[in-house]
């Protein structure tokens, strides 16, 4: 998908990268250019590839001379942020509840977004009205003739979540909901929710998102729950109307295992009640290992294995900074406890769940937040695996 | 016709898959030829009810007889449903020759004694076991044959399997099993599956061990994938080893098909790269669940693939071991042991 993108839009990307640079350094933009010139526009598969390429050297860009070598291992490395800020949030205060509301505690699939292209968040009501009659029109094909009456006809709304971005850079979050008459419904019977969709951007890189041309607005998650044909008639919508991609985005190790740290660092203010992990090991049958463990315990390996902190003592109630190493560690504690009893390498398989009575995360992209509070913390670090898993 | 056998044999035919339905009638021998020869399997569920119910009516059949219906599938089909494995404890002298009648007489008697209204049916399997149905009532209320319990007992053997107890028909069947058999006590054997053929297996050591020799030869490898002929050789040793050592944990061939155990850690977190978790007096509390459509073979998997280091760790190898598939560790002694605490159910 990101590969037809490239090829009908080429033009316009290309012109991107001429006309507005990453950053205001005349050195990026000589980099830019040696990047497009670099890219071929015969072979599909060597132009996606320089494109990741150069998208990889751009974000790395962004992060500037920092950017933490030792932490790549190859193209398949996935580079989140290496240490992250916790801040507790009084989240009702910014954000309507009822809206909140419709957030936490479901489960929602996610995908990655590319930037959209004239998105704005003041024709809502035309984008409502236009993929009601996309859906409706989807729908119809094949019915040669006018069925009367018998139609579902789907109500849309879009809807904006204000407050929930953490940045003044962050778009606001939108979110899309799909009402519906069920099938064999009597006359009277209302519509009732049947699909629901959101886009967010809760602190992006503010240096990607400033490098962004002007006309496009970046909301890189992309969260849906529903039947799955709506879902892809959404996106197909999405796709036609403001020329971006949607992608599969999978939570990878790395970022499952800043969710079982992330959560744990939150037992003190809310209960944990446990923290859930499952692995997956390759044997023949496939053997699952689910390791509950008890969320004092937990708490209490997670504090041991803390750095001192150097900030002062009021920096360190607010906010207080979370590096890969302390999340390394805890993982590292638990597998070793593990192996001394079963002598079993849990590193041989792979992490496919993290959950806690805050929230559930899984390989495969679906994830659940079940506690308010932690909504940000939750947003930001998929925001980041989206924008890192982009293609450009 | 009485609403228990209607509800009860309802939910029979839409239990019993399609293709069996006609054996296990014919294996009933409740209905006559020309009444068995009536009946077209092909039809519905909903229509073939419909046909049983009349027969049923004609024939003037009880919710006993149904229940002997019930019982000739479930003995059929033993692996639906969870199965619990119970061990007798402290036989009397005459323990090992109490046979088949004795059982019987004294199993009835004794459980008609402790609770008023029951329904028992025993019937004596080809393979040495006995299958007993227990319908539950009170002294208000008449036996419920749609929540019966199974129990599988093999004479001459310890073992007892249940399926469908609830807490309060614990303490009852327990007493009439203890004074039936001649043992004194039954405990948990803290073995559970779905398939009671597995958890026999398992208990009873019905499956192919291997023993540990004196001079190992390299076992032959079942699939021979041949990567590369040096690394083949390198490794050929250490393949074996492991191989050898797997088996020796957990069996050869064929293995009962359990599908998981559970572990309760209550053991001191020791690493002596974290202090503070070290010095902790409490223990570190979790629990790990293996699961798999196969554990035993996953578990031996391991072992000789060299994702679990060999020698098996005895926690793993306990579980054909003992025949158990949960287990409580705690810090006593040099080593885990499973039994110092009882475990709850």
């Amino acid at each position: 998908m990101a590969t037809m993108a490239t090829t009908t839009h080429f033009g316009l990307f290309n012109g991107i990268f001429r006309r507005c640079p990453y950053n205001g350094d005349p050195n990026t933009i000589q980099h830019s250019a040696i990047s497009v010139v670099r890219t071929p526009i015969g072979s599909i598969v060597a132009q996606r590839r320089s494109k990741n390429k150069s998208y990889r050297q751009s974000y790395r860009s962004c992060l500037g001379a920092a950017s933490k070598l030792g932490h790549t291992p190859g193209w398949t490395a996935r580079r989140l942020n290496t240490s992250r800020r916790t801040k507790s949030h009084n989240i009702t205060e910014k954000v309507n509840p009822e809206d909140l509301a419709l957030l936490v505690k479901t489960e929602w699939q996610l995908s990655y977004v590319t930037p959209l292209y004239q998105f704005r968040h003041t024709q809502l009501r035309s984008y409502s009205r236009q993929l009601s009659a996309f859906i409706t029109a989807e729908k119809q094909q094949g019915l040669a003739v006018e069925v009367e009456g018998a139609q579902t006809s789907f109500r849309v709304s879009f809807s904006v979540v204000q407050g929930l971005g953490e940045t003044d850079d962050d778009a606001e979050t939108v979110l899309v909901q799909i009402h519906s008459k069920p099938v064999f419904a009597g006359k009277d019977e209302a519509q009732k929710l049947v699909w629901s969709g959101w886009l967010t951007c809760i602190n992006g890189n503010p240096e990607y998102l400033h490098s962004l041309p002007k006309d496009f607005t970046c909301l890189p998650l992309f969260g849906s729950r529903g039947a799955e044909n709506l879902t892809s008639l959404v996106k197909s919508w999405f796709q036609q109307t403001f020329d971006c991609c949607f992608g599969p985005l999978e939570i990878n190790q790395t970022c499952l295992q800043w969710l079982a740290a992330l959560w744990t660092n939150c037992h003190i203010e809310s209960s944990i009640q446990h923290l859930k992990m499952i692995w997956t090991l390759p044997v023949e049958p496939p053997l699952q290992i689910t390791y509950t463990v008890n969320p004092q315990d937990a708490w209490e390996l997670w504090n041991s294995v803390r750095t001192p902190s150097l900030e002062s003592r009021e920096e360190e109630e607010t906010a207080r900074s979370i590096d890969i190493e302390e999340v390394t560690r805890f993982m590292q504690g638990l597998m070793s406890h593990f192996y001394r009893h079963f002598r079993l390498d849990l590193s041989a398989g792979r992490l496919s769940q993290v959950s806690s009575a805050l929230g559930s995360a899984k390989f495969s992209g679906r994830v659940k937040m079940s506690n308010s509070r932690y909504v940000l913390t939750t947003l930001s670090l998929l925001t980041e695996c989206a924008l890192l898993k982009m293609p450009i | 016709m009485d609403n228990t056998v209607k509800r009860l044999l309802e939910r029979l035919v839409r239990r019993i898959p399609s293709r069996m339905l006609k054996t296990t009638l014919d294996k009933w021998s409740r209905l006559t030829a020309t009444q068995r020869q009536s009946i077209d399997y092909t039809e519905s569920k909903w229509a073939l009810t419909e046909k049983l119910l009349a027969i049923c009516e004609e024939n003037e059949l009880t919710v006993k007889h149904i229940a002997e219906l019930e019982m000739i599938h479930v003995i059929e089909n033993p692996n639906l449903g969870m199965w619990h494995a119970f061990q007798l404890m402290d036989p009397q002298d005459d323990a090992h020759s109490v046979e088949l009648t004795q059982f019987k007489e004294q199993f009835k008697s004794h459980l008609s004694e402790l609770i008023r209204h029951v329904s028992i049916k025993i019937k004596k399997h080809t393979d040495e076991a006995v299958w007993i149905r227990i319908a539950w009532g009170d002294t208000f209320s008449r036996p419920n044959h749609l929540k019966p319990t199974y129990v599988v007992h093999y004479l001459q053997t310890p073992y007892v399997f249940l399926s469908s107890l609830t807490s309060k028909q614990k303490p009852l069947l327990s007493q009439a099993l203890v004074l039936s058999t001649r043992y004194q006590a039954i405990k948990d054997a803290n073995l559970s599956g779905r398939k009671l053929t597995a958890i026999r297996d398992l208990l009873m050591k019905q499956y192919l061990q291997v023993f540990p020799t004196k001079f190992p030869s390299p076992l032959a490898e079942r699939n021979r994938v041949v990567s590369n002929l040096h690394i083949e050789k390198e490794q050929a040793g250490s393949a074996a080893n492991r191989h050898q050592m797997a088996c020796e944990a957990f069996g050869d061939g064929l293995l009962p098909q359990l599908q998981s155990a559970v572990y309760k850690l209550e053991t001191k977190f020791r690493d002596h790269t974290n202090k503070t978790m070290t010095e902790r007096d409490e223990p570190f509390r979790c629990v790990v669940k293996f699961a798999s459509t196969n554990l035993l073979e996953s578990l031996r998997h391991s072992a000789s693939s060299g994702v679990a280091s060999t020698p098996v760790t005895p926690l793993l190898s306990s579980v054909p071991l003992k025949g158990k598939n949960y287990f409580v560790i705690t810090d006593n002694g040099p080593g885990p042991s499973s039994q110092m605490k009882p475990s709850q159910k």
